[in-house]
């Protein structure tokens, strides 16, 4: 039922989620954040039920803040994070599985463009993209981005193939998500770009 | 829809005269959406050694960093690497290890064994080794890539033939399965050192 | 055919058949009836056996796999299914364009398959769903729309045809066909275009998608789609949408076939291999990024 986006560019890359908080025929909230940060440098948009989404996350980032701490600030990689993010999905997998299908984007001075992106179901599969959609929205956006997605684009280039992907889901998709979050990662670190709803307003 | 179907795979292990070949295709799919087209699936253990994992991609990769770790543990114990045979038991073990909660992999085992003759192997997914003399195949499209061995496989060939009928082999199969394909990877294996190629297979 | 079919093995082969009796209670009455009598027209519901059980719909339905809805419930036939097909409306006429391939299961069973159905030279319908119920039931609608003209003198408009194809669809609900069509065509008023699936729903509109890949061809035509494209534009757009769909669903793929309707009637612009189409946009692409 939820959407994320991910869409890497030559220098970072743009992460975004509905912000819808949904159970069975019952809309909770319509300004949740659905994107973790994980360090200065990364984030995660988290699709799933809202109990697995809280629990993965905040175990994912607490854990790697864990390591941070423990290792004299020393900072895992983005593609290091993604590994540890998709083993600790393997593991849960035959214990019964966290229900979060996963976009993890981060930036590292040493990448080639700076910022990376893996894209990870509920089983623990991961692959490096260079832009990825989960759940239903996959479904119309992924040609999309197929379309126009191109190397070398900027930051503004990603947001509006992002924006694009959004239009598209409030013409075509049946479940109505009015609400959209969109983080942008790059040397910089994490900011939030622009929200639907403001998720601190509770 | 088979749980070891739900990502899709094409591999093939094939015998020449004195090398082996494995091949695989690209893609990672969830069942009908194709979502990578640039999926690893033949691990390379050692300069003599490699091995397909055809299934369920997390358990591929969960597989191959098992294994990476006890083919590391073994070098470093015993200062030699492993041969396939060894490689071979090892893998069926820790297949069988899993017989109530399988990973839902078949593997391909391809490599030279100490007498650099070719070592070709495959398991299902608890680990029932089954050797042969040719090829071995499995995938999603399993029929398809038989049926493809069965008839451009030849005895001896040298390392260049032994590429193309890979390669033929391989994109003719997944050509006709909607599961694999996009591409693919073709290694072959010499005393010599290992010659890899990318295959440029059909995009839909 | 049946060998691994142990649930209705037993049934199937043992009991026996009666003929569609359009005067049961519990049968809807038959749309297309009203024009024609059922003995002339091949593919009347008169003229098919079915099963001989209380409820034949409720047989056909979970034995037999449907290839929309709630299709799979472990049916032990199923039939050959996945598609992209698109049609859309523009200043220049209609385009039609649609992919080739045909599976069963993960078997690409084939990768030539004609899904643009000529019903006549005026009129087009497309195939999606089920191949048989499709070209069937098309060519059924080519007949019904020739005894049209020769009784009435004049053409039968593109309204008139698909709703004579709903009505057929509608008289056999329940019993499990499969077909998802798009029917255009020019006729006195301009150039038309509906929507007519196996539920007998009919929908008038500027432009659709059919098939397991229809999302990603939306994605696309949504984006880009506009009424005043020129020719070439429209052209590019339909070939475009199919590519994207035969890429991302493993369905869906092969060749591209492309109509052009007209005032004129229809043309058939293209057949072009999509695995060519991915290298030449990938191509395109570069330079686009090349000189911006």
């Amino acid at each position: 039922m939820d959407t994320v986006f991910g869409i890497s560019y030559d220098g970072g890359v743009v992460l975004a989620t509905d912000q819808v908080n949904a159970r069975s025929i019952l809309m909770y909230q319509q300004n949740l954040d659905k994107i973790a940060e994980l360090s200065s440098h990364s984030a995660m948009g988290v699709s799933g039920p809202n109990c697995d989404l809280v629990n993965f996350s905040e175990y994912i980032s607490k854990n790697l803040k864990l390591y941070e701490l423990s290792n004299d600030g020393a900072k895992l990689s983005t593609h290091a994070q993604a590994n540890f993010c998709r083993g600790e999905l393997a593991k849960a997998l035959r214990k019964g599985p966290f229900q979060v299908n996963v976009i993890l984007g981060g930036y590292d001075e040493k990448a080639p463009t700076g910022g990376s992106l893996y894209v990870m179901d509920y089983l623990g599969s991961c692959t490096k993209a260079k832009f990825g959609a989960q759940g239903y929205a996959s479904n119309f956006c992924l040609s999309i981005m197929d379309r126009d997605w191109g190397e070398g684009m900027d930051e503004d280039m990603a947001v509006k193939l992002v924006e694009k992907c959004i239009r598209e889901l409030e013409m075509r998709f049946l479940i109505n998500q009015k609400n959209f979050i969109i983080k942008v990662i790059d040397k910089e670190g994490v900011r939030t770009l622009k929200y639907g709803a403001d998720p601190a307003d509770n | 829809m088979s749980i070891l179907e739900y990502n899709g795979a094409a591999i093939i292990g094939m015998a020449g005269k004195d090398c082996v070949g494995i091949a695989s295709d690209n893609r990672l799919g969830i069942q009908y959406q194709t979502v990578a087209m640039d999926f690893k699936k033949i691990f390379k253990m050692n300069d003599r050694l490699f091995v397909g994992l055809a299934g369920l991609a997390t358990d591929v990769q969960t597989l191959d960093q098992l294994l990476r770790f006890r083919m590391s543990l073994y070098e470093l114990r015993e200062e030699r690497e492993m041969t396939p045979r060894v490689f071979t038991n090892l893998l069926s073990n820790m297949l069988y290890e899993k017989r109530f909660g399988p990973y839902f992999c078949e593997p391909i085992i391809a490599g030279l064994d100490e007498k650099g003759a070719p070592h070709l192997a495959t398991m299902d997914l608890i680990g029932a080794q089954a050797l042969a003399k040719d090829f071995v195949v499995a995938g999603t499209c399993e029929g398809n890539l038989y049926g493809m061995c069965e008839t451009l496989w030849k005895p001896d060939m040298d390392k260049e033939v032994l590429f193309e009928t890979l390669a033929q082999a391989l994109l003719a199969s997944v050509d006709r399965d909607a599961l694999s394909g996009w591409g693919g990877v073709v290694h072959i294996i010499t005393k010599e050192g290992v010659i890899s190629r990318e295959l440029k297979g059909r995009q839909d | 055919m049946f060998g691994s079919s142990l649930v209705i093995g037993d049934d199937i082969l043992d009991i026996g058949s009666h003929k569609f009796d359009a005067g049961r209670t519990d049968q809807r009455a038959i749309g297309s009836g009203a024009m024609i009598p059922a003995r002339l027209a091949l593919g009347e519901p008169g003229q098919f056996d079915v099963p001989d059980v209380p409820d034949p719909a409720h047989f056909c339905r979970n034995n037999f796999a449907s290839a929309c809805g709630n299709g799979d419930q472990g049916q032990s036939v199923k039939f050959a299914k996945g598609t992209t097909t698109l049609a859309f409306k523009f200043d220049g006429g209609i385009i039609v364009s649609v992919d080739s391939r045909s599976t069963m299961g993960a078997y690409i069973a084939s990768g030539t398959v004609k899904k643009v159905i000529e019903i006549n030279p005026f009129l087009l319908g497309t195939m999606a769903g089920g191949a048989a119920d499709c070209s069937f039931w098309e060519r059924n609608l080519g007949t019904q729309c020739r005894m049209y003209e020769l009784r009435n003198k004049k053409r039968i408009t593109v309204a008139a045809a698909s709703k004579l194809l709903a009505n057929t669809m509608n008289s056999y609900r329940g019993y499990g066909l499969s077909m998802g069509t798009m029917i255009t065509g020019w006729d006195g008023t301009g150039p038309q275009l509906y929507y007519v699936d196996n539920d007998g729903t009919r929908l008038h509109g500027r432009y659709f998608s059919v098939g397991s890949g229809s999302t990603y061809a939306y994605g696309v035509l949504d984006t880009y789609y506009r009424t005043d494209l020129t020719v070439d534009e429209a052209i590019d757009l339909g070939k475009r949408a199919i590519y994207h769909a035969c890429h991302r669903d493993a369905m869906s793929g092969s060749i591209n076939n492309l109509y052009h309707v007209t005032r004129d009637g229809w043309v058939k612009i293209h057949a072009i291999d999509v695995n060519d189409m991915h290298y030449e946009y990938l191509e395109e692409k570069r330079n686009a990024m090349a000189s911006s």
